[in-house]
């Protein structure tokens, strides 16, 4: 599925250093639209650190980071979403007292940006979030819990609302900091099956660690090592490249 | 099935009736602006004085104004006095030397609450959870010293005197004098209903929703797209323009303007009251000003150490009411709902 055309997300020597330590270090990226892409590597190889600079979360000590070639590197995190970025957390943060409808169409609200700084319409007038609400509740199966706190969900239901609440923004691009993680051995097909299912409609930068499911569905792998891209190319490829062996064994001994 | 399970099973069959979840929790109750009016009206009628009652609306307003960044936006701010204070201090000071009207000097109040607010709130939230804290600290007293230093304006330590109580009034013709504490309880009583009809209206819009988003989880709620300092700079402003004018209000009830009024006491006081009333519940800061306040008047008649059982019915409160008297409330009458269902079936 990788084509010729301009990324939709494009870094361009990227580096987060702490002091002398690199956590990333000079990263080229390019994620096409309609693709999902992976990044993976061992401990410490540098993929959260890279994923905190592409939502916002820290500032890039050097490089740049275009979307749909606007340069969004200074953007704060919040201004990354009426752009379309939309993330998930790597440890589940919901709004646990609200309730799964709620947290939502939060989520759908958010976009607007502004226009969410509005004091004195009623829920009624919010009708557009509350549709997206609905249809995203459906999509994960969660309609009959609607009405619960989200902290009283089951954890792999959390995790599943997780995920929603980053597609309600109608993002172009989708960042899944590792979805599964922490989730039951039972729970994490219906993970799967929705990440493959959103791969149909979104581009999505995904970051995991469970190798089958990052075998399955991806288009394209990136392995990082130390701060910097080791190799990339297709699942294929990637899983028979004695470089990649190499780093995960390394982290084995 | 496990206990988890179990709990979330029996939770959905409370909550089963409602796909629609309300905003919030579910705990919003259509009958609050009601019960309002009906406390509102009745307060006069049951107190022995209507200056009794126009106290008890007055903290209650500030204690409402508490009650959005607290209970709403999870700000617990004990910069209040500043507001509540600056805000009499204002009102006062343009009544005697520049002969402001009632409605002038209220709108002076609002303003200059909203004002430092927003300097407060841009200062404060540069800073999260004890830092915020220490910062809201830290500038209320250098307000009251600061009060205090410029005692040719604010009286210092005696308080600004002879604070005049203007009438209602429109291009010099008088409509209604406010001298009777009854007819300046009815003024007070008005404006409250209004800020608490507003305040009812703003929780329940898209700005309020979001203010509880920032208050469950401030991280995701910037990573869906809200700019949390904006937020949270609007509602300080809100809260600080509502202090303000409470303080207004109260320094035309004293007919005076106390150094008290800007204290780090009277922060503490107002949260005290918002705790006590129930976080989150703008009916709740209404029954916590009025407890509070009748507390006092009752307690401070009998023993002048009367703060100590204050001291104690706190305690009492926030050990076994979670969510203050109107979370008791409610939970009293939700299990006496499900009791009366209960005898229904059997």
């Amino acid at each position: 599925m990788t084509n010729s055309h301009a990324p939709l997300l494009e870094t361009r020597q990227l580096e987060l250093a702490y002091g002398a330590f690199k956590a990333v270090g000079g990263v080229d990226l390019r994620i096409h639209s309609g693709t999902i892409h992976t990044v993976i590597g061992p401990n410490g190889a540098g993929k959260t650190s890279l994923f905190h600079c592409l939502t916002g979360e820290r500032r890039p000590t050097n490089g740049r980071i275009l979307l749909d070639g606007r340069d969004i590197t200074r953007q704060p995190a919040h201004g990354r979403v009426g752009l379309g970025m939309a993330r998930s957390f790597q440890i589940t943060s919901l709004f646990q007292e609200l309730s799964v409808h709620e947290n939502l169409r939060l989520a759908a609200q958010g976009v607007d940006g502004w226009k969410a700084l509005n004091f004195w319409q009623r829920l009624d007038t919010r009708k557009r979030h509350i549709d997206t609400a609905d249809e995203v509740l459906e999509r994960l199966n969660l309609t009959e819990r609607a009405g619960i706190p989200a902290g009283e969900l089951s954890h792999g239901q959390q995790r599943i609302l997780e995920v929603g609440m980053a597609i309600c923004a109608r993002p172009k691009l989708l960042l899944l900091d590792e979805p599964t993680s922490g989730m039951g051995i039972d729970d994490i097909p219906t993970m799967t099956r929705l990440i493959g299912e959103l791969g149909k409609d979104h581009s999505i930068l995904l970051i995991e660690h469970n190798m089958s499911i990052v075998m399955s569905i991806s288009d394209t792998i990136t392995v990082m090592n130390r701060g910097q891209v080791l190799v990339e190319g297709t699942p294929d490829s990637v899983r028979n490249d004695q470089r990649v062996r190499e780093a995960y064994l390394g982290e084995a001994a | 099935m496990d206990t988890k399970t179990a709990a979330v099973a029996s939770s959905a069959k409370r909550n089963g009736a409602a796909p629609l979840a309300r905003p919030g929790r579910a705990r919003w109750a259509p009958g609050t602006t009601l019960a309002m009016f009906g406390v509102v009206i009745l307060l006069p009628v049951v107190l022995p004085s209507a200056t009794l009652a126009t106290e008890i609306l007055i903290f209650a307003m500030a204690a409402l104004a508490c009650n959005l960044l607290l209970g709403y936006t999870g700000l617990l701010s004990f910069g209040q006095a500043i507001f509540f204070g600056a805000g009499a201090y204002c009102s006062a000071l343009g009544m005697l030397h520049w002969q402001l009207g009632l409605f002038s000097a209220l709108l002076l109040a609002l303003s200059v609450g909203a004002v430092l607010a927003l300097l407060v709130g841009l200062l404060c939230i540069r800073r999260k959870g004890i830092y915020f804290v220490m910062l809201t600290l830290a500038l209320t007293q250098m307000a009251y010293f600061l009060a205090y230093t410029l005692s040719d304006w604010t009286g210092g330590d005696n308080g600004l005197l002879g604070v005049p109580r203007p009438p209602i009034a429109l291009g010099g013709t008088t409509f209604v004098s406010l001298a009777s504490p009854l007819a300046f309880y009815g003024l007070v009583a008005v404006l409250f209903a209004v800020i608490y009809i507003m305040a009812r209206r703003i929780t329940s819009s898209p700005f309020g929703s979001t203010l509880l988003a920032i208050r469950e989880n401030e991280a995701r709620a910037a990573a869906l797209g809200y700019d949390i300092r904006l937020f949270k700079i609007m509602v300080f402003v809100l809260s600080g323009a509502i202090t303000a004018l409470a303080g207004a209000l109260y320094a035309m009830l004293l007919n005076f303007a106390p150094l008290s009024n800007i204290e780090l006491l009277m922060s503490e006081q107002i949260l005290i009251m918002t705790i006590i009333g129930g976080t989150g519940s703008l009916f709740g800061s209404l029954l916590g000003a009025g407890s509070i306040v009748l507390l006092g008047d009752i307690l401070s008649a009998i023993w002048p150490r009367w703060m100590l059982l204050l001291g104690v019915a706190l305690i009492a409160v926030v050990i076994f009411m979670r969510g203050g008297l109107w979370g008791g409330l409610t939970s009293l009458l939700q299990r006496a709902r499900r009791a009366a269902s209960h005898d229904k079936e059997a």
